[in-house]
């Protein structure tokens, strides 16, 4: 073994994250949000996390960022280690701020996320004066140069406008200049596309990519959106009920889908292609009470391929290779029904 | 910007037309006169005043005396008070109502932002009990109790040092001026309170001050440079007629303290039914505030970027 791939395995992950768990006290009572998600993330990759609404994706990753008020939110379990240092609870890092600094972040909807009153160039310079203790004329005029990066057209002067004189698409282009101001290490982007049209989407998700490929930054994605992840991700994690039902690399949970949620995502999304006749497939059913969460696996209520044991015990991690799992008791050895359309270890 | 200004202006003397027409006719359908009254009035005197004023003239023409008046800035002579034009009362007793307005208003605005973002950020925790306790108290006691317990408080205060730290009432110094400042502004900023507080917990929890977390900046700078300007809008928009109503409203206070201030003049002249300090007062009053709710827009045109564009 060469010396450099020795430093490699024993260099620390960039991040990892492992068993978070995050709970909110409502009036109604303890709401289970994230219930033991684990996930690795390296340099110049990036992850998505897919889920549909309230799965619990934006709170595991802002738990991971303390933007969560606490209360009434609480991290009860868990870790997150960036480059082996605990980061959960803690603003810091050898003395680097984490927030702005190591890791950046962009929302969903850039038309509330941005201060109405402040000029876009300030706030883009805002991190750059806070964490490197720029001067505000250095930090602004970085925050052109950032805008300009970001293929914002006369950066110069858009710099000095506010965000109601931006359209929805600049603005998302800001928020990343904003995001990446401080050179981050990692890049989470929570819905980035969401509330922009196709046309738009497209824009921003070939922005990210470009950045990513020069400053090597690693890419957390949440999302949705089937399509966005086929375009942007190296590994997938999909997310129900506040845990990860399925893991592995795009090519993997795409085409060797191996959890029934997985699959019920997949027929529900909408394809353009008038050869396949694909009738759109709504999953049934709506998504179990976090106030008191099923003590088997959270999706057995509307699975198709449903046992009694799915009802009361959390199925186990089920490796189908080394870089790919389910939770999914259809896996077991001893499992009665192995559907045909789902992908099993054992199927040449 | 200007244009806007201008266009203000216009509408606002449009407003002040109105009022004046309001009580003038208002002013004539009480009941009364006020020429027939305990004091002899001789029959010259009378003759007098009903050529000026043209009282034996139909209401129309009574109605363009008066405004022809009214545009030359001439608000007439006191029925009751001999000798004294309205002007001169304005004149005099204006100033002092101002003063004690202006440090109302700014007790109550100071106040009012910082205990309303105080109570926003420790929502549901012993300062807001606190606070929102008092506010809620200084919006249900009547100015006037305040005002005479706030004078006995004085009373004692003056007795335990031995000499007279804040006088009880009179007017002249800033001594006299500061207890019946706070206590004109209490009711304001008991207001602005709630008002800065509910405004408060919206942007503090808003999409853009979580991005502004996410970037990394620290609680105090997102405080002032995030929070503060965007939760404080709704306080300057009611701050014009907040201006107007405490700077004309103060008459009891006035009362209270003794200060020679125009609001006693305006009750006086009620009670006497001395038609032109009546129209006169309420006419300025009127344009008092016209002005002040123009002046507040045009401030908030620099406060919001989004206002300054039309």
């Amino acid at each position: 073994m060469s010396e450099t791939a020795l430093a490699k395995d024993t260099a620390p992950v960039l991040l990892e994250v492992e068993n978070l768990a995050v709970e909110f006290d409502t009036y109604g009572g303890i709401v289970k949000a994230v219930r033991g998600v684990d996930f690795k993330v390296d340099h110049g990759e990036t992850l998505a996390i897919v889920g549909e609404s309230g799965c619990g994706k934006s709170v595991t990753v802002q738990a991971m960022m303390g933007l969560i008020p606490m209360p009434p939110g609480r991290i009860t379990s868990g870790s997150a280690r960036l480059r082996g240092s605990e980061v959960l609870g803690r603003n810091r890092l050898n003395s680097k701020e984490i927030r702005g600094a190591e890791i950046g972040m962009i929302f969903q909807d850039p038309m509330t996320s941005l201060n109405p009153t402040m000029t876009i160039g300030d706030q883009i310079a805002e991190p750059l004066q806070v964490h490197k203790g720029y001067s505000y004329r250095q930090a602004f005029n970085e925050a052109i140069r950032l805008l300009g990066i970001s293929k914002i057209p006369e950066a110069a002067r858009r710099a000095k406008q506010y965000p109601f004189e931006f359209s929805g698409g600049m603005l998302q282009r800001a928020m990343i200049a904003m995001a990446i101001s401080c050179k981050p290490s990692i890049l989470i982007a929570d819905e980035p596309t969401t509330a922009l049209d196709v046309t738009i989407q497209a824009q921003i998700l070939d922005l990210m990519q470009d950045l990513q490929k020069e400053t090597g930054m690693a890419i957390i994605l949440i999302t949705h959106d089937l399509g966005v992840v086929a375009r942007m991700a190296d590994e997938v994690a999909v997310m129900y009920a506040g845990k990860i039902v399925e893991h592995g690399s795009v090519d993997d949970v795409f085409y060797r889908s191996a959890h029934p949620y997985t699959l019920g995502l997949k027929k529900a999304m909408p394809t353009n292609d008038p050869s396949l006749q694909h009738k759109l497939l709504p999953i049934e059913g709506s998504p179990p009470d976090l106030f008191a969460p099923p003590p088997g696996c959270g999706y057995c209520a509307r699975c198709p391929y449903a046992m009694q044991l799915c009802n009361v015990r959390h199925p186990d991690d089920f490796f189908l290779k080394e870089t790919h799992f389910s939770r999914c008791w259809l896996h077991h050895a001893d499992s009665p029904n192995k559907p045909q359309e789902l992908y099993f270890r054992d199927k040449e | 910007m200007l244009l806007y200004t201008i266009k203000r202006l216009l509408q606002g003397i449009i407003t002040v037309w109105f009022i004046a027409t309001a009580t003038f006719f208002a002013m004539h359908n009480v009941p009364g006169d006020p020429l027939i009254n305990d004091r002899a009035m001789t029959a010259t005197t009378r003759a007098n005043l009903e050529a000026k004023y043209g009282l034996d003239q139909p209401v129309v023409t009574q109605y363009v005396i008066y405004l022809r008046n009214l545009v030359q800035g001439d608000f007439g002579i006191s029925f009751t008070q001999e000798n004294r034009e309205v002007n001169d009362i304005i004149r005099e007793h204006f100033p002092v109502s101002a003063i004690l307005g202006i440090l109302a208003v700014m007790f109550a605005t100071v106040g009012g932002v910082l205990f309303g973002a105080l109570t926003a950020i420790y929502r549901n925790r012993l300062p807001d009990y606190v606070i929102m306790f008092v506010v809620i108290l200084s919006i249900s006691v009547p100015s006037f109790v305040i005002a005479a317990l706030s004078q006995l408080s004085l009373v004692s205060l003056n007795n335990v040092v031995g000499r007279t730290v804040l006088p009880v009432a009179g007017w002249g110094t800033i001594q006299h001026m500061l207890v019946p400042a706070m206590v004109l502004g209490l009711g304001t900023m008991a207001y602005l309170t709630r008002l800065m507080r509910s405004s408060m917990l919206e942007i503090i929890s808003s999409d853009f001050v979580r991005t502004a977390k996410s970037k990394g900046v620290p609680p105090a700078r997102i405080f002032a440079r995030h929070q503060l300007r965007n939760a404080i809008m709704p306080v300057i928009t009611v701050l014009g007629p907040a201006i107007a109503a405490i700077t004309t409203g103060g008459f009891v206070v006035e009362l209270v303290f003794a200060i020679p201030g125009l609001g006693r003049y305006f009750v006086q002249a009620v009670q006497q039914l001395d038609y032109t300090v009546i129209m006169g007062t309420t006419v300025f009053y009127g344009a008092f505030l016209v002005f002040m709710v123009i002046v507040v827009d045009v401030l908030y045109g620099f406060i919001d970027p989004r206002v300054r564009m039309e």
